[in-house]
């Protein structure tokens, strides 16, 4: 079994590395190899981590835990490779492998003579690595490393179209609130440390639960609430929860199949994912859970009305996504876990499935029989009727525009920067007498 | 009595500018177009240096893809003389060649192979001749030329973007996509806008009167704006505001049109759904362009004045500022060296010009560079394929006629995709007798499905449908139970894709069938073929559809044609593929169309001349209308006696998935079954044969190894829903060719040509000859032109690369997120294309085919316009012509060396490069 759970591990590092020597080296890998080489991957890969999955179902679904050596050791510091293989991760593994090789079968036609090919398989095999360590990574460090690698690849794919303005600025846009979310982890995974001195989590909530933990001088229970915000604060961004919803429709430039596996199934799950990892220790706090139901509640009533008003197939899906991840989060809030991650699978496989064949939509409507008669009909059923008759157009131009969440979101900003800001402003003015002082000295000699 | 509109009145303004914004249909109805037809007014290069401003767009390939051809020896130095000569029977403006002492020709010559690059600052050029640039370098010192860009500008973008670098991409263009997206969406949002019926201007007033309050700074200067505005008219508003621009009338036109063509794309579009409300995918919207011009000329002048505030500038300045280049003394220096060089002139040609002369000759020689440079050297381009077909044409021989009795007679489309299965069913089975004739077959109806009841008109785009022909089961009993259960799939369809979007019903779906989707996914990913046999398993298990006919007889206004108007139209189409006695025991009536999944451009593979749709339709009413005895007793008083042996059968011609299909097979009558089994398995060998010479341009290796696996490679592309390529449609397409088939039987002409039969003995008065030229010619020219402009620059004439693309309103495709809805074709389905402008040839008597041009309004402008090249054989005397300087002239063909094989397949293999024509047989 560890030897499965190594696999799984080493034959994506080991194919990265070698794409990425190839490209250092300037040695032009063909199309051909390349497709050739991720359908093998893809092929092994699924049959590893079916196989690992059913062996952690037959183990009674009993968690295996492997240690290696640290990588890094600062001082007190560890840097501790420990990875978990429990039913959660191998079923994220599973999901990763089984769409990221649908996707590469997908792009082999799809992107068939792109000059980016290479590229785009380079960062979907990254993608396939970091999904795999943030699968079984048994602690918040750990996860960090496979975090960043998907926030990246996610990033670089976003602006695929580099030569025009539009992929670049939306994918600028991804990063800001990737960075700020990934913040929270940083800070979660430092107060863990601090008050902890672990972020492994199947180790943080047996703490929680030692008697002794409030006397041995750890932080009161404040602070021990703090690293579960921060953690919901981490799994923010990356599902698109509120307030950072908006930069997710905007990502939809890259190629459809990295728009599909990114915004459709294993990126914007992750923030689930993590959640899941954490519910043991969200338990102890009633008022974490209540945060997470909250955001999940409101993110979902928000996308789903703002989905409504979309008129095109890519940003509809990206808000519907997120609505159905909001319900999740609910889900998980509520404590049903199995459920909340049944729910996951179904989740990113039917939006998979959408995303690749949204270029279809303008021929099912045209060959459906019955859109020309009832189709007015089937619309207006909906949503509006809930709303007061005298509030339905305003609410409709507040949906149209997001509900101005990018204008809010710049509001907060302006205003939390602005000691950053008048300390510029001060510079300035600083540099610019000194500038005069300096001039009037120079001059009066 | 018409009265005329002052040029300068808002209605005449904006009656221009209708007629130049872009003209596409909504996706599901596209049809190739030119998509400068309203410019074909002009001649073509100037039509498209006025396109090519407007869509700020390159009008021709690359200066440096034309060299590179140059230099692979594709453009050899006699198609660059006959470039020249061409070009200069137009633009013989020889005034700054005579300054240089030159002829026009040696001027555009060594026009044509210079390498100057004064206007470049970055390029620093090696000077060789010293003494020749000390002489340019005193002759020009302290001169100052100016360019100036020739009109004022008025628009505040381009310096906004220069000076400030702050585009419009990033400012207002999403906020005008959302909305204007939004309101002419046809059903793809679930929750459809509350003002649709309201009008847009009504519905963007109230929007800013929303949004002023959560936007940015210009929407708060927009909302301040609005309310000066109240209970104004769109057209006062967008008057006033030009005249506070102090804009001169003038520049009105030119100052919407720039403003509109930053979204051409929806700006079409407006104007589409207003000037043709029935071309929307469901119901055109309440919109007027009035209303969408007010609305961007307002968010346009407000972004000015926030711009102008927060970089205290202006905006008096701005609007109407003039902009020079001025070229100074080293440049100018460099001008006159390379000049010199360029023009291989004696170093003393300057001594006895004057300074002024001097910069007068580089100024005019600065604008023929711009102007002819490039068009020269599309000539030459273009006149290469024209030496090559002509002679291939010119030489063929056209008199082995087969006399014997054919087999069959299979009617095939004129579409140039037709032209190679043509030839493979000749040489499968040489007594097969084919034909090219317009694929509606002379049916002008509007025709539904008994899957679906939504009328699609079933002809070319300029013909309006007068009747409705409808497909009923045989048996209404039977299909009862058809009907319920189809409406029952399409709603369920139907509610399927809002509820997986929702939040409750979204969340029951996705439990529901979530995981299932993975089975479909995988299956359609990894099987494509076996997904589709499955599905159709499944279709018939669930709901058989059941057998039907066509309903074409009349039995009210506009429904259905009278048995006279039925012999009337066979006879049309059975005088133009000059059938008139001798009929065999089978025609085959053969439509055709392509079959592709997940693919937004369907229509634009369909039949052209059916209006992009599949011709299963039109060849199934025509072979119904040619079976019916009281037609053929009416053809028989107007001179075609069908025998009674002759059966009329139809079929269908999947140019994607190379398969054919026959339809209402139960009528034939037994006796005819094994001639036909026959017939059907020549076929079939052909269709194999003609996916492997498709295949020979697709990139799978197998593929081209044989006919078997070429076949089973093409249905798999039909299929594959990560397919961008599924056929390459018209690629390539640029000749079309009127006459017999003598004339082209047994030339391999690479799928290149449009084909017409017409045979001129059997028309007496040019009759036959109007029909088969209007009925096909303007098609195969909207195709050559769309396909040209989408290959020259994908990126402003066409909708660029298919892998972003993001479907929207139901109407087109944006790239990504948001941008502007995009026209033309995508880059996968012209890469491959060459884009040289139709050289049709017509085997007829001269004087026929002048009264057809010469009378034909739009063929008139395509042809004394250059759109088109016309070349005609005189049957009657042997003579070719060609069509020059406004007149046919006789034409000397040189014969070039052209390969012989024995058959189509020996063409392709590994030692042979891609050759257009070769002898066949």
């Amino acid at each position: 079994m560890e030897f499965l759970f190594l696999c799984l591990m080493l034959i994506p590092f080991v194919w990265i590395c070698f794409l990425g020597l190839s490209f250092f080296i300037r040695f032009n890998l063909s199309e051909f190899f390349l497709s050739e080489g991720s359908k093998w991957i893809s092929v092994i890969m699924s049959a590893l981590s079916l196989s690992l999955s059913v062996l952690v179902i037959m183990n009674r679904s009993q968690p295996l835990h492997f240690d290696y050596p640290s990588w890094i050791q600062v001082g007190d510091y560890e840097f501790k490779s420990r990875f978990i293989v429990d039913l959660l991760g191998s079923t994220y593994a599973l999901l990763t492998s089984l769409l990221i090789g649908i996707i590469f079968r997908f792009s082999r036609n799809y992107l068939h003579k792109e000059e980016g090919y290479f590229r785009f398989i380079f960062l979907l095999s990254t993608l396939m690595l970091g999904l795999m360590i943030v699968s079984f990574a048994r602690s918040l460090d750990l996860i960090f490393v496979g975090w960043e690698l998907v926030g990246t690849t996610s990033v670089l794919l976003i602006g695929y179209f580099y030569r025009q303005v539009q992929p670049v600025r939306h994918s600028i846009k991804a990063v800001i609130s990737y960075r700020f979310c990934d913040m929270g982890i940083l800070a979660a995974g430092a107060w863990a440390h601090h008050y902890m001195h672990t972020t492994d989590f199947t180790v943080l909530h047996e703490l929680l639960s030692d008697p002794h933990l409030h006397e041995s001088g750890h932080g009161g229970s404040i602070a021990l609430t703090f690293i579960g915000v921060f953690v919901i604060w981490g799994a923010l961004a990356k599902s698109g929860q509120l307030p950072f919803s908006s930069w997710l429709p905007a990502a939809m430039e890259g190629p459809t199949p990295s728009s599909a596996i990114f915004y459709g199934a294993l990126s914007v799950h992750l923030g689930p994912f993590l959640l899941l990892r954490f519910y043991d220790y969200f338990h102890h706090f009633p008022i974490l859970l209540w945060i997470i139901g909250i955001i999940g509640a409101t993110t979902a009533i928000y996308a789903s009305a703002v989905g409504r008003t979309r008129s095109d197939a890519k940003t509809m899906l990206a808000y519907a996504t997120i609505s159905q991840v909001g319900v999740i989060w609910v889900e998980i809030a509520l404590g049903f876990t199995q459920f909340a991650l049944f729910h996951l699978l179904a989740h990113a496989s039917m939006r998979t499935w959408q995303f690749l064949r949204s270029a279809s939509l303008i021929q099912d409507f045209v060959e459906n029989p019955v859109v020309l008669q009832h189709q007015k009909v089937q619309r207006s059923t909906s949503f509006e009727k809930y709303v007061p008759k005298a509030l339905r157009k305003r609410i409709f131009i507040h949906a149209l525009h997001g509900f101005h969440l990018d204008y809010i979101n710049l509001k907060i900003i302006n205003f939390l920067s602005w000691p950053l800001r008048s300390y510029f402003e001060f510079e300035k003015k600083w540099l610019g007498l000194n500038n005069t002082i300096v001039k009037f000295i120079f001059k009066k000699r | 009595m018409s009265e005329e509109l002052n040029p300068l009145s808002f209605e005449a303004i904006l009656k221009r500018i209708r007629n130049k914004l872009p003209i596409q249909n909504p996706l599901h109805g596209f049809v190739h177009n030119n998509i400068l037809m309203m410019f074909e007014d002009k001649e073509f290069h100037e039509a498209l240096f006025e396109a090519g401003q407007l869509y700020r767009a390159n009008s021709y390939l690359d200066l440096e893809k034309y060299k590179a051809k140059f230099h692979e020896k594709k453009i050899s130095d006699k198609d660059v003389e006959d470039g020249i000569a061409q070009y200069s029977l137009h633009y013989n403006d020889s005034s700054t060649a005579k300054r240089l002492g030159l002829s026009l020709k040696e001027f555009y010559h060594y026009l044509m192979l210079s390498e100057m690059a004064y206007n470049d600052d970055d390029i620093q050029p090696e000077i060789k001749d010293e003494e020749l640039w000390n002489r340019c370098a005193q002759k020009m010192s302290g001169q100052v030329l100016t360019h100036s860009q020739g009109h004022k500008k008025y628009r505040a973008k381009e310096y906004w973007e220069k000076y400030y670098n702050e585009s419009l991409a990033s400012t207002t263009h999403p906020y005008i996509i959302n909305i204007i997206s939004n309101f002419l969406d046809q059903g793809q949002s679930f929750w459809s806008n509350p003002y649709s019926e309201t009008g847009f201007w009504k519905f963007f007033c109230s929007d800013m009167d929303i949004v002023r309050n959560f936007g940015t700074d210009w929407q708060k200067i927009l909302g301040h704006k609005l309310d000066t505005f109240i209970g104004h008219t769109p057209q006062q508003v967008i008057e006033s505001e030009l005249a506070r621009m102090n804009i001169p009338k003038e520049a009105w036109e030119s100052y919407l049109l720039d403003l509109l063509f930053d979204l051409k794309g929806w700006s079409g579009m407006v104007n589409k759904l207003e000037t043709e409300p029935w071309q929307a995918t469901v119901k055109a919207p309440n919109i007027k362009l009035v209303d969408f011009i007010a609305a961007i000329i307002l968010i346009e002048s407000s972004l000015d004045e926030y711009h102008a505030h927060s970089h205290s500038t202006d905006l008096a300045m701005i609007y109407g500022r003039e902009e020079e280049r001025t070229l100074r003394g080293f440049q100018l220096s460099l001008a006159l060296y390379q000049i010199t060089k360029t023009f291989h002139l004696q170093s003393s040609w300057m001594d006895q010009l004057t300074p002024e002369d001097l910069l007068h000759i580089v100024d005019q020689i600065d604008i023929a560079e711009k102007a002819h440079l490039v068009r020269l050297w599309h000539e030459a381009y273009e006149n290469h394929f024209y030496r090559e077909a002509l002679s291939a044409i010119v030489s063929h021989d056209r008199t082995v006629v087969d006399n014997s009795h054919p087999e069959a007679q299979v009617l095939f489309c004129i579409d140039d995709r037709e032209e190679s299965i043509r030839r493979h069913v000749e040489e499968v089975n040489p007594s097969i007798k084919t034909f090219g004739v317009v694929g509606f077959f002379g049916l002008d109806m509007k025709y539904s499905s008994v899957k679906n009841n939504r009328l699609i008109a079933q002809c070319p785009p300029v013909i309006e449908a007068s009747r409705i022909v409808r497909e009923v089961p045989r048996n209404e009993e039977h299909a009862k139970s058809f009907f319920r259960m189809n409406k029952f799939l399409g709603v369920s369809d139907l509610n399927l894709y809002y509820m997986s979007r929702t939040l409750f019903r979204g969340f029951f779906s996705t439990l529901i069938l979530g995981v299932l989707s993975i089975v479909p996914m995988f299956l359609q990913v990894f099987f494509p073929k076996q997904n589709k046999i499955f599905k159709e398993k499944m279709n018939q298990l669930i709901s058989p559809t059941p057998s039907t006919e066509m309903a074409i007889e009349q039995t009210q206004e506009g429904h259905g044609y009278t048995k006279v108007e039925m012999a009337k139209i066979v006879q049309s189409i059975l005088n133009m593929c000059g059938i008139q006695q001798d009929f065999c025991k089978l025609v085959i009536v053969m439509g055709h169309g392509s079959s592709s999944t997940n693919n937004p451009f369907k229509q634009a593979y369909g039949c052209g001349a059916c209006g992009g749709n599949a011709g299963i339709s039109n060849s199934r009413v025509f072979a119904k209308m040619a079976n019916d005895v009281e037609v053929r007793h009416h053809l028989k008083s107007l001179g075609i006696v069908i025998p009674k042996e002759t059966y009329f059968a139809s079929g269908f011609h999947d140019t994607c998935t190379d398969e054919i299909h026959f339809f209402d097979m139960e009528l034939i009558p037994d006796s005819y079954l094994e001639a036909f089994g026959r017939i059907k398995m020549d076929l079939n060998q052909a269709c194999k044969l003609n996916a492997f010479e498709r295949c020979q341009r697709f990139s799978s290796t197998e593929a081209k190894e044989n006919p078997e696996m070429a076949l089973k490679h093409v249905r798999e592309r039909a299929e594959d829903l990560a397919q961008p390529r599924p056929e390459y449609g018209h690629s390539n397409n640029a000749l079309a060719i009127v006459g017999r088939r003598g004339m082209t039987k047994g030339l391999f002409l690479n799928r290149r040509s449009f084909l017409l039969t017409y045979d001129w003995r059997i028309d007496s008065d040019g009759e036959i000859l109007k029909q088969v030229v209007l009925g096909g010619i303007p098609v195969a020219v909207n195709i050559n032109m769309d396909y040209y402009f989408s290959s020259v620059d994908n990126d402003h004439f066409g909708c660029g690369s298919k892998l972003p693309l993001n479907l929207t309103s139901l109407l087109g495709v944006m790239t990504g997120s948001s941008s502007d809805l995009r026209i033309g074709l995508a880059r996968q389905m012209v890469e491959i294309h060459e884009p040289i402008r139709n050289l049709t040839v017509i085997e007829a008597p001269l004087e026929r085919v002048k009264k057809i041009f010469d009378n034909h309004g739009r063929l008139k402008k395509l042809l004394y316009n250059h759109w088109m090249r016309l070349s005609v054989l005189d049957p009657e005397t042997n003579t070719w012509y060609l069509f020059k300087e406004h007149e046919f002239q006789k034409i000397d063909v040189e014969k070039l060396a052209i390969n012989h094989f024995k058959t189509s397949k020996d063409l392709f293999g590994k030692s042979h490069k891609e050759q257009d024509f070769a002898e066949i047989g």
